[in-house]
């Protein structure tokens, strides 16, 4: 009886689950059942416990379709958010948690061309569910990933790197010499604007909190490439006269704090220049002065890297060639991956603990 | 500062009848009739080609012409408009070769004007200084190298700062621009700043469609009047956000026969009423925002995903408070606009300036657009126009009638 019920129960989660982006429709049809580790959440809420690791089941693949063996996977604020409920996209329950990672293709189904056996492949899309050892999924749902950069490197640029290098080209055209200003310089995002800026020739100007080794992330921050480092306080009291001296005004701004911060940000910025906001730490409001907007020509714009892909999601040549960019960057050693923590899948709940806690390193779930 | 040119040469010129001499370079310019010729003792126009020695110059006035009695409103430091305006004689300088003598008709008194009188303003003149940057005057006389302007033509400014609430003015040829007659005086007046304004904030930010929706507050203002009319005409709808009032009921009236196709409170904006709302139109793809704090975040609550909000004044003087995830998630664009900046980015394109003021005086002559209600003042009261002008929930333009 127990064997029956069970069997019934595996055949509903069949139907429910599929091997697609996650989540959704699948297809019930009695073929070869694959079965995977996956972290998986029934429930928003804002204490994350409700992440568990389970086995996971989904079908072989079809003729477009790729296994693939997710080899690591980072955790980011925004997959913290999707399991909170707090994320403007959410998966329908079960979910699998993780929007970013990188896998190395196992099988492929019969007419797929786009990737091979052995490649790195990093899914194109959020919401794939990268926190599992295990995926199937359509081929067109994947971007390839050079086999000649780091694990940690792969694992962790399409996310982070991929928004850093947008803002950098789609808000104003920057020249040589031209100046950027950034808080949170010291998330993922912001390394990785220290460094492709540095590699495009622009200056950045770096903005952090302060804390007890500023120093020494001051020097980290350099070495890889940042021109100025201040604290907000710092910038607060004393405004960025002296480093004017020596660039120029900047005409791009990226936030990722809001609230004072932000308009800390803003307020530097040169007339007719634009601050763009991804994330907001800080959870609080930006309050715009009516004379930065009206007699500064200051443009307030948002960036989310989700919506730029889905809108560009039939151009896969275009996202392609940005993750070549930027693989060919960390290649070159212009960029190097966020300093993480590598942490054991088994171990997860010690990386999404961290990841809540202020100045904590990025944590990386490594799945093999 | 054009302005300081043109108010610290006024206290030192010459008065405009007695020694003005023909500076006229060659005998096809020279105005002077045979009359005069015959009167006069000096060697005039030997040849062709020698320059005019000078004569008495036979003016070119029109009759009606009032400005031996130029008086204006100076200030000579910056504080409380009421306080530090004083009605005072000018004298007029000469009239050069390249300008043109012009008798203000009409001047309103506009929020900017006071914030530059108060020093709270964005751009200041040099002081001691002539308020107001907003009103058309007529050309009652033109220096003898000007090409556009003729006596009798209404022009108004083409950028802030010339100060024009007096009664009359020497300007250069090029800081004007011509309008057409044949339209309302405070019309005219009241065309340079507010209307502009609205029309450029239609235009420039959104590309939209007849059917298409703009949701603003200040609509009781001369912007939002303006985009209320300019709006109408073009086709789109318009969500129209006013302070409550005790004569709210007239408002809307008001401004429904303007052609506005919502008037609400701005209490309403927080209210499930709006989900009826906007079953009857499109959400918008535009807001204007002329008041800044709340008003100005519930106007991108209701703005279309990847929409933007123009911010081109402040009355509350509280900063626009902006929600991360409007921005990041619903894509939102916060733009400001500065009708003077503009004026100034297109001050080589004739054919800018001049299509946008075409296009307004053909909306006013077609009955689509019209002044805002004013009160009409002369300069001598200005004392009681600049009070009225500084009150809250003025619902007329106070204009000064020279």
């Amino acid at each position: 009886m127990r064997g029956f019920f069970r069997g019934v129960l595996r055949a509903q989660r069949l139907w429910v689950q599929g091997g697609g982006p996650g989540w959704g429709a699948g297809y019930c049809h009695w073929r070869p059942i694959h079965s995977c580790s996956a972290l998986v959440y029934r429930r928003h809420g804002p204490d994350l416990d409700q992440l568990r690791m389970e086995q996971w089941d989904f079908q072989a693949i079809g003729p477009h379709s790729v296994r693939l063996q997710m080899l690591a996977a980072p955790v980011n604020p925004a997959d913290i958010n999707m399991m909170q409920g707090t994320y403007p996209i959410l998966p329908e329950f079960p979910a699998v948690g993780g929007n970013e990672g990188v896998g190395e293709v196992v099988e492929v189904g019969d007419e797929v061309t786009s990737v091979r056996v052995g490649d790195w492949v990093l899914p194109v899309d959020a919401g794939f569910g990268t926190w599992r050892t295990e995926v199937v999924c359509e081929a067109t749902e994947l971007l390839r990933a050079p086999r000649d950069v780091s694990l940690l490197g792969a694992a962790t640029i399409a996310v982070n790197p991929f928004t850093a290098y947008r803002m950098l080209h789609d808000f104003q055209q920057l020249r040589p010499g031209d100046t950027v200003i950034q808080n949170g310089a010291n998330s993922s995002v912001g390394q990785a604007v220290i460094q492709i800026a540095a590699a495009l020739g622009l200056r950045t100007i770096n903005i952090v909190r302060n804390r007890p080794n500023y120093e020494g992330l001051s020097a980290d921050l350099k070495a890889m490439g940042a021109d100025y480092v201040i604290t907000e306080e710092e910038l607060h009291r004393t405004g960025l006269g002296l480093i004017l001296q020596e660039v120029p005004k900047p005409r791009l701004g990226l936030n990722c704090v809001g609230g004072l911060s932000g308009g800390l940000v803003l307020s530097h910025l040169d007339s007719g220049g634009t601050l763009v906001t991804y994330g907001g730490m800080a959870k609080k409001p930006l309050q715009i002065p009516a004379k930065s907007l009206i007699f500064k020509n200051i443009s307030l714009k948002g960036f989310w890297m989700t919506q730029w892909k889905r809108n560009n999601r039939k151009d896969l040549h275009l996202l392609q060639s940005v993750v070549d960019a930027l693989c060919a960057m960390l290649r070159s050693g212009q960029l190097t991956p966020p300093r993480c923590v590598l942490v054991p899948f088994q171990q997860y709940a010690q990386a999404i603990q961290a990841t809540v806690q202020p100045h904590q390193p990025k944590q990386v779930l490594l799945m093999q | 500062m054009k302005v300081a040119n043109v108010s610290c040469f006024a206290f030192k010129f010459i008065r405009l009848h007695k020694r003005e001499l023909c500076r006229a370079r060659t005998v096809g310019q020279c105005s002077a009739t045979t009359t005069q010729f015959q009167q006069d003792s000096l060697p005039v126009h030997p040849s062709p080609f020698n320059r005019c020695l000078g004569h008495k110059l036979h003016r070119r006035y029109s009759t009606e012409s009032s400005v031996k009695d130029c008086r204006g409103l100076i200030y000579k430091k910056h504080g409380d408009p009421s306080q530090v305006l004083q009605l005072e004689p000018l004298e007029l300088p000469h009239v050069g070769a390249k300008s043109v003598l012009v008798k203000m008709l009409a001047a309103p008194i506009n929020p900017s004007d006071i914030n530059m009188i108060q020093g709270t303003y964005a751009i200041l003149p040099d002081l001691p200084a002539i308020g107001g940057n907003e009103g058309v005057g007529q050309v009652t006389e033109v220096g003898s190298q000007v090409t556009k302007l003729k006596v009798g033509d209404w022009v108004i400014s083409r950028d802030a700062g010339l100060g024009t609430w007096r009664s009359a003015a020497v300007w250069k040829e090029e800081d004007l621009v011509t309008l057409p007659s044949d339209i309302p005086l405070l019309a005219a007046a009241t065309l340079g700043v507010n209307p502009c304004t609205a029309i450029r904030m239609l235009s420039d930010f959104e590309a939209l469609k007849p059917g298409d929706s703009v949701i603003q507050n200040a609509a009781n203002s001369g912007v939002g009047q303006a985009v209320i009319q300019i709006a109408a005409a073009r086709g789109l709808h318009t969500i129209n956000v006013v302070r409550d009032r005790p004569n709210l009921q007239q408002l809307t009236d008001r401004l429904k026969a303007m052609g506005a196709t919502h008037v609400i409170k701005e209490e309403t904006l927080r209210r499930p009423e709006m989900k009826e709302l906007f079953k009857m139109c499109p959400r918008p793809r535009l807001a204007l925002n002329g008041v800044g704090g709340k008003s100005a975040t519930e106007l991108l609550r209701h703005l279309q995903n990847g929409g933007t909000m123009v911010t081109y004044g402040g009355m509350a003087k509280q900063p626009v408070t902006v929600p991360v995830s409007a921005l990041i998630f619903k894509d939102v664009k916060i733009r400001g606009f500065w009708v003077t900046q503009w004026k100034r980015n297109y001050s080589q394109d004739e054919g800018a300036m001049r299509a946008m003021l075409d296009e307004l005086c053909s909306l006013i002559r077609a009955g689509k657009l019209s002044a805002p209600a004013c009160a009409e003042h002369s300069l001598q009261d200005f004392h009681k126009a600049l009070d009225a002008a500084m009150q809250p929930y003025t619902s007329a333009k106070q204009v000064l009638v020279m």
